[in-house]
């Protein structure tokens, strides 16, 4: 056990890269709470994501992480009989009062999924889906959008020869990438990413967290993981969640070096989850 | 363990085979059953075959041949000598079988004809006169018991007591047949008693009153149209002839006469001059021939060896010394310069033969003719499929023949030649109507002003030609499933869209079921509602339904935008089962808003009366054709403004929380957006329309015309309702069966559900949604009953929406209870069937082709 705490202090040294402090709060999640009909899942979580920071989400399995990430853009609402209390203010408004325009605030936030899903289009097609939503058709405009995207998802390298080729053709890891320049594609301002990396191979995991580090500062990421090392490494703070509470919040460092509690303590030294 | 996993196998390896043999009986069932068409079908493109032929000697001396006839059983051949000599052979041996002479008096015959259905003939003499004649085979079926003694044996089938014959037939019983004769007493025809020289004649009047009609020329050139009336003496039993002559107007003099030939109810008379020139007279009033047209039917310097009228006497073939061989009708034409604005024109050109073609003789029975060539070469030919029947050349040279003779059935042919020898071939031709061409190429139909494609395939009469062009009845099929479709797929593919991306799930679950159960719906009650209840209330009402069909797409968009201006958190509440409501409700109340707005609207655009304005008797062009376009602009003006819009960027919606004002904002600037767009269009059709008006273009005359109350678009309606539910089923599992990622990929860049179903669920699931329609085209295709009942099954082409259209589906469920079994109408029923099925094949393989591929693109994500 005690091993395992050595690595995690030590892929922290290896990262050593400049911490950014915060910029303010763009999230705060104020006593929030979530039912799945008569099933809740989240109880009563009170979070503040900080502007330009990864912020990580850790918990073993059906603790309700996908179910906070998913409230923060409303993607829960496409489902059946949830119900919600408590408010989620993205700068500074409550996005849970029933007037506010969804299709805005999910164009400021793009979401990458757990599994790839790139859609069976070309790959340009695919990154320029969000100002095609938009409305937008000036190829020219198009054009710029998808190279700069693509080489923000550190993709462009390896599509620009083929970039009216079908999305499917691309291997996992270059679909998640995909994906990724996707969501940038629509110059959100948080980035959402829910075990981005669960279905890849290290090598395209390890791509996957030099992005991260690439698009830190730009971009407010909340990513959800499984892997502790892969939170140790790409992520600021962490909050730990366990049974649809978050139980502790704060430095990576801290969490992983330093928890305050037990549960945070045993998960993240993997003695259960 | 080892044991399960043994029955496990057996198991597997069973299901497998079973899987395998049952697929592989699909196929061979379906191959069987185009196989089975085929083979019915195939042969219609067959010529004939011989079955018998033999020659033999007739003892005829050098005397030409007056007269040829020949019963129907093809047991007696009778050849009349012009001195009076009578031939009669059994014709499968060439037996002499004894018959009397007729006496003449010493007078030869200078001159024959035989009426087309070969009841009688007219034989003109040397002395100017004419004497009408028949030959008759009568005959009686007895039993084998009452067969005379003494008979001797003719071949395996016929016995003879030296005149007549008894032809063993099945049941144990024999036909006894013999000849007779029967001649009139002389007509004086020629005034001058000249010789006859050409002679046609005709039968006509009924049978208590008959009438038969010639046309007489003396040597003198001095052409008579006759009518004999026999009147029968009740008292005594004998028959009394009476003549009425008409003088026809003198022809040139110096003109060589070869033939004469007169149309069935004398209203033609046409001499033709051995040079080609022809006399045409008009004798529809007998009293006052008049010459109506002279012209040439033949090219200078070739010259006239075969005129005469195929059955039904609208077919005039004209073989000239060049080999050529030709069929004239006589039509309308407004660049005629007759008298009665009519002409002889070429309709028909047959291939040439080697050497000019000598001999002719018109079947009885249709429209073949058999024709031979001064080489000796004989040819049986169908005048309307201009198909060779059959041909044949006589083993030992023949110079010419002195004449040739066509069994009754067309099942046998009989030429003399002038060495005397007979040569008789008897041949089968089940379908000489048939070919390729007349099945699916134009054809120049006797009586029709052009060549054309024309189904019409029973008739009144022998002489009917049937009319057998597949072309209308596969234009017609293809016009139903057209107009079906264009109605069926937008409102099918939209309910697929709205219930499988909009409506909440617990209403889905109804619609479902309910459409699916709607595919079940028995397509004959469909179709007797759409004939009996839809086409009177269509007819009605027509205005109120072209107008819905613009008032309720209208309709429902104008409250698509109205419902953005309603407060968030009702619109919310009201998603669901109300918004549903209010969607029935627009439909409902735009369609009572049609219904009252009718009468307005036809005032307005129709003149007041729309099928009179169809008929172009009054109105103008334009308001059709603003309403043709105003879809059109409007499409066009809304991408066009779209495209304006997208190519800014950066008014990207700042506003994170709508404040009602701020919500309601942009929905009265869309709805006024929309408003100027639509008076766009309307502004844009309108110039449109003007400008095509003044162009002198309308839509009446091909797009639309006369109002039939059975038409397309009822056939649409109907036939819409039953492939909507085919079309939405398939779609509907096409769009449902798109991964569930995907949608919340589209949703969380920002997309709205409409934009995802659009961009996103529809191109993924577009080639299920395809073969969606692919199915449905299918079954519209093959759809039945509501053809039969609905579309009033006139085979014409039109494109007219208002007329209405004949199926091949329809043509077979109506016609082959009426065939007869393997007859031609029979096997081109079959030839339909197979079209139909090859039409359906095509659509379902292609459909399935792209289902396939559907599936591989479906399993990749
Ligand atoms: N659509 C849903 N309907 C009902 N219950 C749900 C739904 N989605 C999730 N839940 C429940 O909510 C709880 C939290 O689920 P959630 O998916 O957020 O967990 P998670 O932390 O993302 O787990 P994992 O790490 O396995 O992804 C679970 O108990 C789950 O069963
Ligand atoms: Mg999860």
């Amino acid at each position: 056990m005690v091993d395992s705490r050595v690595t995690y202090t030590e892929s922290l040294e290896t990262i050593n890269y400049p911490k950014h402090g915060g910029r303010g709060v763009v999230i705060e999640i104020k006593d929030f709470s979530l039912w799945y009909g008569h099933q809740q899942a989240l109880f009563n979580n009170t979070l503040s994501i900080e502007r330009g920071l990864v912020t990580a989400l850790i918990g073993p399995s059906g603790c309700g992480k996908s179910t906070l990430i998913r409230s923060l853009n409303r993607m829960n609402d496409l489902i059946d009989g949830l119900r919600t209390q408590g408010q989620i203010h993205f700068s500074d408004e409550n996005i849970y009062n029933p007037n506010v325009d969804v299709i805005g605030l999910r164009k400021r936030m793009g979401m990458v999924f757990q599994k790839p899903n790139p859609f069976p289009m070309t790959i340009s097609e695919n990154v320029t889906y969000p100002l095609k939503v938009d409305g937008i058709r000036d190829r020219r405009l198009l054009d710029e959008t998808a190279e700069k995207a693509l080489r923000a998802a550190a993709l462009w390298d390896e599509v620009k020869e083929r970039l009216h080729a079908n999305a499917l053709g691309l291997s996992g890891g270059q679909q998640q990438r995909l994906c990724i320049a996707r969501a940038i594609a629509g110059d959100p301002e948080v980035l959402l990413m829910d075990e981005p990396c669960s279905a890849l191979d290290p090598l395209a995991t390890a791509k996957i967290e030099d992005l991260i580090y690439q698009l830190r500062g730009q971009y407010t990421i909340i990513i959800v993981t499984h892997n502790m090392q892969q939170a140790a490494r790409v992520s600021d703070n962490t909050a730990f969640m366990y049974l649809g509470k978050l139980i502790e919040y704060g430095d990576t460092r801290t969490i992983f070096t330093n928890p305050k509690h037990g549960r945070t303590q045993d998960y993240v030294t993997g003695r259960f989850g | 363990m080892k044991k399960a996993k043994r029955s496990v196998l057996i198991a597997d390896r069973v299901a497998d085979h079973t899987i395998t043999i049952g697929g592989i009986l699909v196929i061979v069932a379906v191959l069987a059953i185009m196989v089975f068409l085929i083979q019915q079908a195939l042969p219609l493109f067959k010529a004939g075959h011989v079955t018998s032929r033999v020659a033999y000697d007739l003892d005829a001396g050098s005397e030409p041949v007056a007269a040829m006839a020949m019963d129907e059983h093809k047991t007696f051949a009778v050849v009349l000598l012009t001195d009076g000599n009578v031939i009669a052979v059994h014709a499968k041996t060439g037996t002499r079988l004894s018959s009397a002479a007729a006496d003449f008096q010493g007078k030869e015959i200078t001159s024959s004809a035989t009426t087309s259905d070969r009841s009688s003939m007219a034989l003109g003499f040397s002395d100017g006169t004419i004497r009408l004649a028949r030959i008759d085979f009568p005959s009686a079926v007895i039993p084998s018991s009452e067969l005379p003694a003494g008979l001797h044996k003719l071949d395996d089938r016929d016995l003879t007591d030296g005149s007549s014959v008894y032809s063993r037939v099945p049941g144990n019983q024999y036909r006894h047949i013999s000849t007779e004769i029967r001649m009139e007493d002389p007509l004086a025809v020629s005034e001058s008693g000249k010789p006859i020289v050409a002679l046609d004649c005709n039968a006509g009047g009924e049978a208590e009153r008959q009438t038969r009609a010639f046309v007489a020329v003396d040597s003198n050139g001095l052409a008579t149209l006759n009518t004999a009336y026999g009147s029968l003496n009740l008292l005594t039993g004998e028959t009394r002839t009476t003549v009425e002559q008409t003088r026809l107007p003198q022809i040139p003099g110096g003109v060589e006469l070869h033939a004469v030939a007169l149309t069935p109810a004398s209203g033609m008379v046409l001499i033709a001059g051995k040079n080609g020139d022809v006399y045409r007279y008009n004798t529809s009033d007998t009293n006052a021939p008049v010459l109506a047209e002279t012209t040439r039917v033949l090219p200078e310097g070739v010259d006239l060896t075969v005129f005469g009228f195929l059955l039904g006497g609208q077919s005039l073939v004209v073989g000239g010394t060049d080999g050529s061989l030709n069929i004239f009708f006589l039509l309308d034409r407004d660049a005629a310069n007759t008298t009665d604005g009519r002409m002889l024109l070429r309709t028909r050109e047959f291939e040439r033969g080697g050497s000019s073609f000598v001999r002719f003789d018109p079947s009885p029975q249709g429209k073949s003719f058999a024709i031979a060539e001064a080489s000796g070469a004989l040819k049986v030919i169908h005048g309307t499929s201009q198909k060779t029947l059959m041909s044949f050349t006589p083993d030992s040279g023949v110079a010419e023949y002195r004449r040739i003779l066509l069994a009754p059935r067309l099942d046998g042919l009989m030429a003399v030649g002038s060495d005397g020898r007979a040569h008789f071939w008897e041949f089968s031709v089940p379908h000489p109507e048939t070919t390729f061409g007349a099945l699916f190429r134009k054809v120049w139909y006797e009586g029709h002003p052009e060549p054309t494609f024309t189904w019409q395939s029973s008739a009144a009469t022998d002489e009917y030609e049937s009319k057998f062009s597949l072309v209308p009845l596969i234009f017609g099929t293809i016009k139903a499933a057209f107009y079906s479709l264009l109605f069926a797929i937008p409102i099918a593919i939209l309910g697929a869209i709205y219930t499988s991306e909009f409506v909440h799930h617990r209403m889905r679950s109804v619609i479902k079921p309910a459409m699916e159960m709607m595919v079940s719906l028995p397509s004959v009650v469909l179709g007797f509602v759409a004939a009996l209840v839809l086409a009177p209330i269509v007819e009605t009402w027509i205005a109120a339904v072209i107008l819905a069909f613009f008032v309720i797409p209208l309709a429902l968009i104008t409250t698509a935008y109205l419902w953005q201006l309603l407060p968030l958190r009702i619109a919310l509440r009201l998603e669901g089962v109300p918004k549903f409501c209010l969607i029935s409700l627009t439909v409902i109340a735009a369609t009572y808003g049609a219904y009252r707005m009718g009468p307005v609207f036809e005032d307005l655009f129709f003149a007041g009366d729309f099928k009179s304005w169809l008929n172009g008797s009054r109105g103008s062009p334009e308001p059709f054709l603003f309403l043709l376009f105003m879809p059109v602009s409007l499409i066009a003006i809304g991408l066009l403004a779209s495209r304006l819009r997208g190519s800014r960027r950066g008014d990207r919606p700042e506003a994170r929380v709508h404040t009602r004002a701020g919500r309601i904002r942009p929905a009265m600037v869309d709805i006024v957006r929309w408003l100027v767009m639509l008076m766009g269009a309307a502004l844009c059709s309108y110039g449109i329309s003007r400008m095509l008006g003044s162009l002198g273009l309308d839509a009446r005359g091909s797009l639309v015309d006369t109002y039939v109350q059975r038409n397309t678009l009822v056939v649409g309606f109907a036939m819409g309702f039953a492939v909507i539910p085919v079309i939405y089923t398939i779609a509907e599992d096409a769009l449902n069966s798109v991964p569930e990622h995907l949608r919340a990929a589209s949703l969380a860049c920002g997309a709205t559900r409409w934009q995802t179903a659009i961009h996103v669920v529809l191109p993924t699931a577009i080639s299920g949604v395809f073969s969606a329609v692919m199915i449905g085209m299918g079954r519209a295709v093959g759809e039945t009953m509501i053809v039969v009942m609905s579309a009033g099954n006139t085979p014409i082409m039109d494109i007219n929406v208002f007329n209405g259209l004949r199926a091949l589906s329809a043509t077979i469920a109506v016609e082959l209870p009426e065939a007869v079994k393997n007859g031609t109408l029979y096997r081109i029923l079959f030839l339909a069937g197979l079209v139909l099925f090859s039409m359906t094949f095509v659509i379902n393989t292609v459909a399935e082709l792209v289902r396939i591929r559907f599936r591989k693109r479906a399993m990749q994500l």
